[in-house]
């Protein structure tokens, strides 16, 4: 009985949200704590299914203790619930700590709960893909047969990846959702950088429903527009992999791409695993008028065989 | 003579002419100066305007701070409150339905014939289960704790919009008399988010007489003071604040284990649009606005720095010494 009962872990300082948590979560097998080094050091230990970690503590923050339970339990899946919606905690959360989902107090017990439920499923039956970059011969391969969309219309940031990537990838720009599309449909293509928006309007619906339908694609946003909210929906319902600002720099643009490449080449090997980044639309989610009609059917319908997911059914 | 009389007719007329010209000059003079002086004026009062609507920006800057501050502080209480009310409400549902199956067992054993042994037996073993359940149940316990977490957290709430209130004094805004720690309380409150989870803060409050002044000002003051003093601390650090009796004075010192001001900088950091901040960032009017402040009731401000060692800002206010005179 108690096997099947979901595990889940939850890191806060203030012991009177652990306690809300634990009824909250009462038909589960709930451990609680204030010290992020009993977490980390818990989340192995017990095989926890779940970890709920708050992100504003005085001992270290949330994605500090979500980055180390990472390395030390990868099985589990990581969730921010935090009162602070500031920049740098969401895109640490995203680039360091790797969040399922990232959730804001006062939270809603419904959609707490659910989250929760929904997260142990996929922590029990989606296998782990390991963390490691592509070694050389894959990368040979990868390079061959993995290429890079930009979706971007910033002539210099253009440039810029163009002298970032070129050398090593094969790398596609476009800067219309509706080019991407076609980009998609004709070529294998494993990692989609985009900015959120660009003078035709808004990238962000397209990098969630690539997500929804194809999750082992890896997309890295790349934006200007920093904006706390924006980036919360991009976890939340685009599971994007990582979220660099401009201006660009060399170093942190090759490192992300290239472990969104091997993220990619790993869920190429291990289809199961992309569960991971699973993604619903949120029920109230407007969809814009030019993604609802044929472009959304084109993204639904792309050829598996170019997505490399031959061999995954 | 008639040639005199022409020369002095002449003589007059061009004295007169003079003399016109003259007021002439004169009053086109005074008018130059007059237009100067209500140019002089008017500019005065446009300078007077923007340096009034620059301390409104600033006044409303400081309120959104507040609100900013107040609206994360009360996040964590709603947060567990609203989650504990929701849990309880399905913990009484959940109980209700075991009350539920007692009572039936109730209504069963009523309606049966007891007469007989063969029924007593299994209803007894029944309405044993059914005692048990709700005798070891401990939703009514959990909910009672939840309960008690709730109304803690409300009682947080209520004395944050105390404080709050406290803050603003929406409710008296003129000279009173006023307990300067409380306005310490206030705004070490407001600005509890920016301290928390990396200053530590040491409060040494003695017993101080209050003082006359405008409360929502000098608490404009503190909180300007203790967000400097965060700011100066990158990492982690310390605040102290302590507030004591020096002789006719009463003084709140500040103090942090910052940067230090630069000895170039300290001699500017009470002007008026002086910032060390990028731009955009800083409106270099919070120090000049606190020196104003604290001049107008009388009082005096005082730096103490050392450079990556911290900074001390003491304030003094004035007692009150008709106030004084009054046996206690």
């Amino acid at each position: 009985m108690s096997q099947t009962r979901i595990r889940v872990l939850c890191i806060d300082d203030e012991a009177r949200i652990l306690r809300a948590l634990k009824a909250l979560f009462r038909d589960m097998d709930v451990l609680t704590t204030t010290e992020p080094s009993e977490a980390i050091a818990w989340a192995a230990q017990h095989d926890v299914d779940v970890i709920v970690c708050d992100q504003r503590m005085p001992k270290m923050q949330g994605i500090e203790v979500l980055r180390e339970v990472k390395l030390a339990h990868p099985r589990a899946m990581r969730i921010l619930l935090t009162g602070y919606a500031d920049l740098n905690a969401v895109l640490g959360s995203v680039n360091d700590g790797e969040v399922f989902r990232y959730i804001a107090k006062p939270w809603d017990n419904t959609e707490l709960r659910e989250t929760v439920q929904l997260a142990a499923r996929i922590a029990r039956d989606a296998p782990v893909v390991q963390d490691k970059p592509v070694d050389e011969f894959d990368r040979e391969t990868a390079r061959k047969q993995v290429g890079i969309l930009v979706i971007e219309d910033d002539p210099e940031t253009q440039q810029r990846m163009r002298e970032i990537l070129q050398p090593h990838y094969q790398v596609r720009f476009v800067t219309s959702p509706e080019r991407a599309l076609t980009v998609l449909e004709q070529h294998e293509t494993g990692v989609v950088i985009s900015e959120t928006a660009g003078q035709h309007g808004d990238f962000t619906a397209l990098i969630k429903s690539l997500k929804q339908y194809h999750p082992h694609i890896a997309t890295v946003v790349v934006t200007d527009r920093a904006n706390a909210q924006v980036a919360i929906d991009l976890i939340n319902e685009g599971q994007v992999f990582r979220l660099l600002l401009k201006p660009l720099r060399m170093g942190s643009c090759r490192l992300s791409v290239d472990a969104a490449v091997g993220r990619y080449w790993q869920l190429k090997q291990n289809p199961a695993a992309a569960k991971r980044y699973f993604v619903a639309p949120r029920p109230d989610a407007q969809i814009p008028s030019w993604l609802s009609g044929s472009l959304l059917q084109r993204i639904r319908l792309l050829p598996q065989r170019l997505l490399g997911m031959a061999r995954a059914v | 003579m008639i040639v005199g009389d022409r020369m002095f007719e002449t003589l007059l007329i061009v004295c007169c002419l003079a003399l016109a010209a003259y007021a002439g000059y004169a009053h086109w003079q005074l008018g130059k100066q007059r237009l100067r002086a209500s140019e002089a004026a008017a500019e005065l009062e446009k300078v007077q305007a923007t340096q009034s609507q620059v301390i409104h920006t600033t006044k409303l800057a400081s309120l959104g701070q507040m609100i900013a501050g107040v609206a994360h502080e009360m996040n964590t209480p709603i947060g567990f409150v609203k989650s504990n009310v929701e849990v309880v409400r399905d913990l009484l549902g959940e109980y209700r339905t075991l009350v539920q199956k007692c009572l039936q067992g109730f209504d069963v054993m009523l309606a049966a014939d007891l007469s007989k042994p063969q029924t007593i037996e299994p209803l007894r073993r029944a309405m044993t289960k059914v005692r048990d359940a709700l005798a070891n149940d401990t939703r009514l316990a959990d909910g009672d704790d939840l309960l008690k977490d709730s109304v803690d957290g409300l009682t947080q709430i209520a004395n944050l919009v105390r404080n709050l209130k406290g803050f603003a004094r929406v409710d008296r805004d003129g000279m009173d008399m006023f307990d300067l720690n409380e306005s310490v309380e206030s705004a070490l409150m407001i600005a509890g988010h920016q301290l928390r989870d990396r200053i530590e803060v040491k409060k040494e409050l003695g017993t101080i007489p209050k003082i006359r002044g405008v409360a929502s000002q000098i608490n404009q003051v503190l909180l300007n003071l203790i967000t400097n003093a965060a700011q100066a601390m990158d990492d982690r650090g310390t605040l102290s604040v302590a507030s004591r009796r020096s002789g006719d004075m009463v003084e709140v010192e500040i103090t942090d284990t910052g940067a230090g001001i630069p000895d170039d900088v300290l001699p500017k950091i009470f002007d008026p649009f002086f910032t060390t901040k990028p731009v955009g960032e800083g409106t270099g009017l919070g120090l000049s606005i606190v020196h104003k402040i604290v001049q107008s009731h009388g009082g005096s401000i005082k730096v103490r720095t050392a450079p990556k060692k911290g900074s001390t800002f003491t304030v003094s206010f004035p007692l009150d010494h008709a106030l004084l005179r009054q046996p206690a």
